[in-house]
Formats: structure tokens, sequence, C-alpha cells
């Protein structure tokens, strides 16, 4: 049932639109920053919620005609993006009284600083609001390029040698690679034109050219997928285009850390679902070569992890890693394998989240993030202890956490395809990552620490405005590992927009 | 035929002197005469939108746009910037004849390419025509002549000025792509260019600050 709202226009609108407010508000007081953010995020969080009852209840979302429009798997975006982004907000207003955060050069020094970093947060999570709700095939383009401006200077943010490097690297490797997809939204566009069973305005809606995609040459649709496998893939972190990413999420502030590896790499690998699954019909050995893609990044991307000190370029590299798993379930193109991907997909974001807010909540007690320079602090930080471990003990896939029913339906997806080799790909992975995630936790909170014995003599636990969204993420996890059905409404749904094809 | 419709050797001679002009912007060590051959192209790019809007009169809109994005803001930015850091670039990777060679090649290549698969691309039958695969030929050429500053050069504001005009090969092929794109997303896309320069050139100034080089090679902070 298609239903005119305008729900999906106020959702990304009043996020940006609080943003322009604080970057021409030019400072003002700290306080009315974080209370100008908290309220704008809280509105995309209730957005996402109630955009998702609708949508699970049968609804499709549609405003300005058909130019945005909200199905069931944007409608899990947006979820995604608005609650996170918020209990992101939250953890940021008590994060950043930490240290230098504030008190660095760059982007106005001290007085403007805060009013900057709420700003650029804002427009992040509504430019990221945007990219999953319109239905133009170059805006879709427009919107993730956006997303990548809103969070440049949020990844220098820090303002110091690595967070400028990160930030540079960040800034042009992704503006090069999304052009690439640019050029693949174009061709798309163009040769949904040329069928000539679209016209007008119909020609630019991915609703639409989705019906005739299979009218396009297959040679078109080859080029198509490619140009965007790569440009979109870039952003998602795909291997091998993933460098700039254990560089930009590792030096970015740990809220930032949240969004990016939270929610933006996912906006990036829905773009590229949302558009490359319309040739899977037509073109269904697309369909092996991406689950090959996805297997590549889930093995290069743990393997690497596998080999960091410092636990948040660790926690990047485990995001490459598990995006490979979301690929390998929503490439196969039938339900189970969609299902399976997109529930790891919201997976993955509830636990890495919760596991960039552990790290951070370290860095804030300690000032440290490299695993050989922590040891034994589960006395002294027994709620960031008690969090970290259940992250880690989700990302690798152990009952009764969320992560194993995700894990567990790509691996039936894949089997059920035939792909044996996927199947086992994925399954030492998930051994590689147990180890990855879980050997790291126990050496900072459990085991003696090495070095200097006092050095850690007078950590505290971090306060409650940092570890309470920590402890609601980690419910969430432990929450849809018991009763995994909780979500069945709307990822089935989602499912079904991505399995075109039967099986 | 649309190329009925179109100033064919007009846009034929402004083609050939964009390619030029892309070719001074990669070779070009000083800063400046780089950046003014930049905006040389810019205005080249306004000249040949114009041209082909007969056929698209959003056209005529883009044209305007990449006026004031193109040859105006991005150029303002560059040499605003170079004229605080200095203005000439770290030595390049690949030395002057051999990447002169490179363009050459690539040019060539292109035209060939396009000339027999433009049909790959998008199957219309306005892809087909003489003066749209000719401007795709000149497109390419570019959007490479781009990437190949951005791989070969070191200093990070050539980089951005390869990126300017890696997305100059793209907004100039999207002509041919899809000629019927209409005005909103054109200026989606041109717009994003500029604050992306802006973005980047602020990024660099504090890597100076920092380092003391806009030597990318000396990014080696973050390894592995």
């Amino acid at each position: 049932m298609v239903t005119t709202s305008s729900l999906p226009v106020a959702a990304f609108l009043v996020p940006l639109l609080a943003g322009v407010l604080l970057l021409v508000s030019g400072g003002g007081r700290r306080r009315f920053c974080e209370w100008v953010a908290l309220a704008a995020s809280a509105f995309l969080a209730v957005a996402g919620v109630w955009v998702a009852i609708q949508v699970a209840a049968g609804s499709i979302l549609v405003a300005w005609g058909e130019e945005l429009r909200v199905d069931a798997l944007s409608a899990l975006m947006m979820l995604v993006v608005g609650v996170l982004g918020f209990l992101a907000i939250v953890y940021a207003v008590r994060y950043s009284e930490h240290g230098r955060m504030m008190d660095a050069p760059g982007m106005g020094g001290p007085e403007r600083r805060p009013a900057v970093f709420y700003a650029l947060v804002l427009l992040f999570l509504g430019t990221m609001t945007w990219a999953v709700v319109t239905n133009n095939v170059v805006m879709l383009y427009v919107a993730v390029e956006a997303t990548t401006l809103s969070s440049g200077l949020l990844v220098a943010f820090f303002w110091d040698k690595r967070a400028l490097e990160a930030g540079y690297k960040y800034l042009i490797l992704l503006t090069v690679g999304i052009t690439f997809a640019l050029l693949g939204c174009v061709v798309v566009y163009a040769a949904g034109a040329a069928t000539g069973a679209i016209t007008g305005v119909d020609t630019l809606l991915l609703s639409h050219i989705r019906d005739v995609a299979h009218l396009i040459p297959r040679p078109t649709a080859l080029m198509a997928v490619a140009l965007l496998v790569v440009g979109f893939g870039t952003k998602a972190g795909l291997v091998p285009f993933h460098v700039w990413l254990p560089d930009a999420h590792a030096e970015a502030p740990a809220p930032v850390s949240v969004l990016l590896s939270g929610i933006m790499i996912k906006v990036a690998l829905y773009a590229m679902a949302r558009t490359i699954s319309m040739f899977f019909p037509a073109v269904p050995q697309l369909t092996i070569f991406a689950v090959a893609l996805g297997c590549l990044t889930m093995l290069v991307g743990v393997v690497l992890a596998l080999a960091q000190d410092d636990l948040k370029r660790l926690l990047a590299y485990s995001s490459v890693s598990q995006m490979g798993y979301v690929l390998a379930g929503i490439a196969l193109g039938t339900y189970l394998g969609a299902y399976g991907g997109l529930f790891h997909l919201l997976n993955h974001a509830l636990f890495k989240a919760l596991l960039f807010m552990a790290a951070g909540a370290l860095v804030f007690a300690t000032g440290a993030r490299r695993v050989s320079e922590l040891g034994g602090l589960a006395r002294r930080m027994p709620v960031t202890a008690a969090c970290f471990l259940v992250g880690a003990l989700s990302i690798a896939g152990f009952p009764p956490f969320n992560g194993f029913w995700s894990k567990f339906t790509i691996y039936v997806a894949l089997a059920r395809s035939g792909l044996w080799w996927a199947v086992g790909v994925a399954v030492f992975t998930s051994l590689l990552t147990m180890v990855a995630l879980v050997r790291p936790v126990i050496r900072v909170f459990w085991a003696a620490p090495t070095g200097d014995a006092h050095r850690l003599d007078g950590v505290q636990e971090v306060p409650a405005a940092l570890w309470v969204p920590m402890v609601v993420l980690a419910a969430l996890c432990l929450l849809l590992g018991v009763v995994p059905s909780a979500a069945y409404a709307l990822l089935h749904r989602a499912a079904t927009v991505l399995a075109v094809l039967g099986g | 035929m649309i190329s009925d419709l179109l100033p064919v050797p007009l846009i034929r001679t402004l083609s050939l002197t964009l390619v030029i002009t892309s070719v001074l912007v990669v070779e070009s060590r000083r800063l400046r005469v780089a950046a003014a051959a930049y905006l040389l192209q810019a205005l080249l790019i306004v000249a040949l939108l114009a041209a082909f809007a007969s056929m698209n009169h959003a056209l005529y809109w883009w044209a305007a746009t990449a006026l004031v994005t193109k040859a105006v803001l991005i150029p303002w930015f560059l040499l605003r910037y170079i004229r605080r850091t200095g203005g000439v670039e770290v030595k390049p990777l690949v030395g002057f004849a051999p990447s002169v060679l490179v363009a050459a090649i690539l040019m060539v290549a292109f035209f060939r390419l396009t000339h027999g698969q433009a049909g790959l691309l998008v199957p219309s039958a306005l892809a087909k025509e003489e003066v749209l695969r000719t401007n795709l030929a000149v497109a390419s050429t570019v959007f490479v002549l781009g990437l190949w500053a951005l791989l070969t050069r070191r200093d990070a504001v050539k980089a951005v000025i390869g990126l300017c005009l890696l997305e100059n090969g793209v907004h100039l092929g999207l002509v041919s792509f899809a000629p019927g794109l209409p005005e909103t997303a054109l200026f989606g896309v041109a717009s994003e260019v500029v604050v992306t320069v802006f973005l980047l050139l602020y990024v660099i100034e504090g890597l100076f600050k920092e380092f003391g080089t806009t030597d990318t090679f000396q990014l080696r902070t973050l390894r592995w």
C-alpha cells in the first residue's frame, strides 16, 4: 500500500537544517549546540522507529511525487541511522569533554569547535538519511558523496598529524572512488531511458528503472555493475578498496567512529545493493562474482585485524571483514541470503557501535588504545568490560548473541545455493574473528598488565553518560540473540525487496 | 540527425583545445600556471556545454553552474591557497617527456575505443552520433589524465587539481551519456566538487602546518 507521507522529508531535512543552523550561528554556547544536536537526532530516531512500524505493517511511504520512497529496505536503514545516530550523540556529549577534542586548533579554534562538531554530525546523519530515502538514481550518488563531504572534517577532527593524514586520504580516495559510482548511476539512468519502456521523470526513479532492468543489454548492465561496485564498494570498505577505512575509523573521535563503522559503510552497501540487485535476474552469474568479493573481503579483513595491536584499527579491520558477510548474504539474491545479510547488517551496526564506544571508553579512562599498553582492567571498569565482552562474543557469532543467528542464516543460505566453498570461507573467518576479537578483550580486561604495573592504578569506570548508550546496545545484542524474531516483520519485508532470484 | 543542430566544427576545436589545457594542467610544475590552465579549461567546458545546449536546454543551466563553480570558485580557492604555501610543486614521480607520451597514447586509444565501442556504454541511437563520440573520447582522456595526475604526482595540491580534472572529464562525459539529464541532478553533481575542493584544501593547509610540506610521500604516520 503506497502512502504519501511527509515523514521521509522531515526525517532528513530536520537534521540538515539543524546542522546548517549550528554552522551559521557561529559558535554560541556549547550546551546550546549539544541540545540542538540531541533534539534533532532524537527526532530522527523517533522518525526512524515510526517509519519502521508503518512499513513493517505493509506500507510504502512516498514524498515529492516518488522522488523519496521508503520501502522496508529503506526503513531498516532509517531505523539504524536514527537510533545509532542518537546514541552516538548522547555518547559524544560527555566524550567530547575528554582531552584535547574541543581544544585542538583547526575549524575555528576552541570557540567554534563544538558548534562545528555537532553541525557536521547532524549534516552527516541528515545526508545518510537522504541517501537511504531517495528514489532518484542520480541523487543517490549526490547523497552518498554528500555523506563523505560532511564526515571528512570529522575524521580529521583532532587536527594532529595522524588525524589530518587520515582525513586527507579519506576525502581524496572516497571522492575519486565515488566518481565511478556517478558514472555507474548515469549509465543505469541512460540505459533505462534507452529501453524506451519508461519516459519522463520516471527514467530517474530507481523503482521504475528496476522494472525495465531486464531490457537493458547485457554488456551495458555489466559495465554499470562494474562501475557501481568500484564506486560504492570503495565507500563500503570492500577489499581491495578498503585502504582508507582503518585510518579513518581509527583516527576519528570515538562517536564519529561509531557513525562511520556503525552506519556509513552500510549506507554505501545499501546503495550498491539497491542498484546492482536489479541486474541479478538477467545476469545471475553476477551473484557468484559478488559472493566471491564478499568472501575475499571477509577473509582479508580478519587476517589484517589479527595483526593489529591498536584496538581501534583492529575494530576497523573487523568492520571490513563483517561487511564481507553482509555482501555475501545480500549478493546471493535469494530470500534467505538477503534476510541473513540484512540481519547481519543490523546486528553489525549494533555490536560494532558498541565496540567502538567501549574502545572510546578505554581511551577516555586510560588515554591508551594499544592492547599491549592495557591489562587487568575488569575490576576497575566492570561495565565497560562486560559491554566489550558482549560485543566481542556477538561479532564472533557466539550464541546466545545476535551475531550467531545472522551468520548462521548466511551459512545456510550459501549452502542452499550450493556455494560450499563460500560456507567454508565464512566459517573459517568466523573462527579467526573469535581469535581476533576475544583474545584482546581477555588481555585488556583480565590478563595482568605488562610493563609499568602502576600506570593503570588510578583508572576508574567511565561516567554513566558514556556507559548507558553502551548498555543499551549490549541489551539489544542480547535481545536479538534470545528473540531473533523481534526484527522479523521488518527484515522479512526488506529481504523480499532484495530477493530478486528464487530459491 | 542531432549533428545538424549542433555547431560541429566549433565543438571539434573546443574539444581539441580542451585536451591541450589538460596536458598543461598536469605537466606544469608551477602551480599558479596549472591553476590558470584549469581556469582556461573551465571556460572551454562552459563554451562546450553551451554549444551542446541546443539538444537539451537544461545544459544552459549547467553551463551557468559550471561557470560559477569551475571558472570562478575552484580557481579562486586554488589561487588563494597557492599564495599562502608557495607555488612550486613537489617533484613528480614521472618526468615531463614520458608523461606527455602517456597522454598522447591515451588520447589515441580513447578515440579508437569510443568510435568502435560507444554503444557498449549506452545503447541509444544518440550515443552513436559522431560528435557525441568525439566528446566522449575527449572526456575520457581528460578523466584519465586526471587519474594519471593523482597517481604520479606527489604534491597534495596537484592531487587536488588532478581530482578537478577527473571531475571535469566525468561532467563532460555526462553530455554524451545522458544528454537529457535534468538540471537538478546536474546542479547537485557540480556543486559537490566545489565543496570537495574547499574541504581538501582546508585539510591540506592543516597538513602543511603540521608536516611542513605538501609532499604526500611524507604522510607515513599511519601504516597498516
